[in-house]
């Protein structure tokens, strides 16, 4: 009798977040090993990222045994308010294991 | 798509819907009002929930009518404002206005929603004595609707969904409404000619400006000129950004009185409003710059933006002689659509 008091004051409420877009971006899966993975540096456009990133990407490869083989950025009229282009992205997935980025200051 | 993911809750009390708040990282951190099926059917009016007016970045959101109406619910809006927060998010989605950039950025840019024409009136909207604060129903839930739709359909949670270094107080509610003046309404300026439209400018809070005692038009854009020539805002270095201008009706009044239309107001501020290019060199290392700009020797004049059609000009207030200038956060563009259910 109680239980069934309390469950009808029980309310039902819409989630707020509603349904992810048929092609919402979804995380690439994690690489099995980088061990003498191919690496890659993707300029976000803010000052001094790049001096940053390459670092960071000359020390990850000196880590794995790896190389950086890529460092570009982010195509004609790119800035760090913009996505880069299809066409950078589509080297960066058929020429590296692994993509340096940032988008912060 | 179709799924409503309903949820069940112990009560309707504050406590019942803080908890599931919390513990979803739903919210803005203030109470809400229970989006149950009957308020979410009456946000809705008999439209079709799963149709998706635009695809939020960064979480790649579906906001369909569905989600729309269930944020309006969740912020207090009535039923009737929803046709305005549908084409408040239809802007959203606009590529133009790169909202991916706008969550994603360090700034602390908010979306501002101007509500023109026939709709201030009819839908109860706030266009006279603080019209960017509070104590209107309006203004405050439809602006507080819109904050949700990006927290939880866009995903721009504070972290990993919205990085601005310290937000503004804009970011929970940020909702305006154009009184009349004896201009042509502002959406009639930027061709949309519908009785009503819904403006959707991202930028930073209001920058006052004062002037209690000029009879001339021009010593008073000359104090709207020096608060837009600072080098701390993002359009001191990006010359594509736009500048809003919420001239105060007795401000707008002594520019109609002297024979100034909008364009005649953008034109003099984008004159007035400038710097040495030398200046704008020796602050910053990196100047997204129109070509013609950065070939100008140092003892130039720039102005804050590349062309005086960036710089867009409407009225709002009530009594007094406060305006304000408001700066965009630069690689984003402003929206304008006609108000459409």
């Amino acid at each position: 009798m109680f239980h069934d008091r309390l469950s009808a004051m029980t309310i039902r409420i819409h989630a707020p977040v509603g349904p992810l877009a048929d092609d919402s971006p979804q995380l690439a899966p994690v690489a099995p090993a980088l061990s003498g993975g191919r690496i890659g540096v993707l300029d976000n456009g803010k000052p001094n990222a790049l001096v940053l990133l390459i670092r960071a990407a000359e020390g990850l490869a000196e880590r794995i045994g790896g190389r950086v083989v890529a460092v570009t950025g982010k195509g004609p009229r790119g800035n760090a308010a913009t996505t880069c282009t299809p066409q950078v992205l589509a080297t960066l997935s058929k020429e590296v294991e692994l993509v340096l980025t940032g988008s912060a200051d | 798509m179709t799924d409503p993911d309903l949820l069940e809750l112990a009560d309707e009390s504050p406590e019942a819907l803080y908890a599931l708040l919390e513990e979803r990282g739903w919210g803005d951190g203030l109470p809400v009002v229970a989006p149950t099926p009957e308020r979410v059917d009456a946000a809705l009016a008999g439209a079709h929930a799963d149709e998706v007016i635009a695809v939020l970045p960064p979480r790649g959101g579906a906001a369909t009518r569905r989600a729309i109406a269930v944020n309006a619910v969740l912020a207090g809006c009535p039923p009737e404002l929803t046709p305005v927060l549908v084409t408040a998010v239809r802007a959203l989605g606009h590529q133009r206005l790169n909202l991916r950039g706008v969550n994603a950025t360090t700034h602390p840019v908010a979306p501002l929603v101007i509500v023109h024409g026939d709709a201030v009136d009819d839908l109860g909207f706030n266009s006279g004595l603080g019209a960017f604060g509070p104590g209107n129903r309006a203004n405050a839930t439809l602006g507080r609707a819109v904050r949700l739709v990006l927290l939880h359909v866009a995903g721009a949670r504070p972290g990993p969904g919205d990085a601005s270094t310290q937000g503004q107080p804009s970011k929970y509610a940020y909702c305006t409404a154009e009184s009349r003046s004896e201009w042509p309404p502002y959406h009639h300026s930027v061709g949309v000619e519908a009785p009503s439209a819904v403006t959707v400018h991202c930028g930073e809070n209001p920058h006052n400006f004062h002037d209690m005692e000029s009879g001339d038009i021009e010593r008073i854009l000359d104090k709207a000129a020096s608060a837009m020539a600072t080098f701390g805002v993002n359009n001191a270095c990006i010359s594509g950004g736009e500048w809003f201008i919420g001239l105060c009706p007795e401000h707008a009044a002594t520019a109609h009185a002297a024979g100034w239309e909008r364009g005649d107001v953008a034109d003099y501020l984008f004159e007035r409003a400038r710097r040495p290019a030398g200046e704008f060199r020796r602050q910053f290392e990196l100047l997204s710059w129109a070509g013609w700009m950065r070939d100008a020797p140092d003892d130039e004049m720039l102005p804050m933006t590349q062309e005086a059609a960036n710089i867009r000009v409407f009225v709002t207030g009530g009594a007094g002689k406060h305006s304000c200038v408001i700066p965009s956060w630069g690689m984003t563009r402003s929206v304008t659509l006609p108000l459409a259910p």
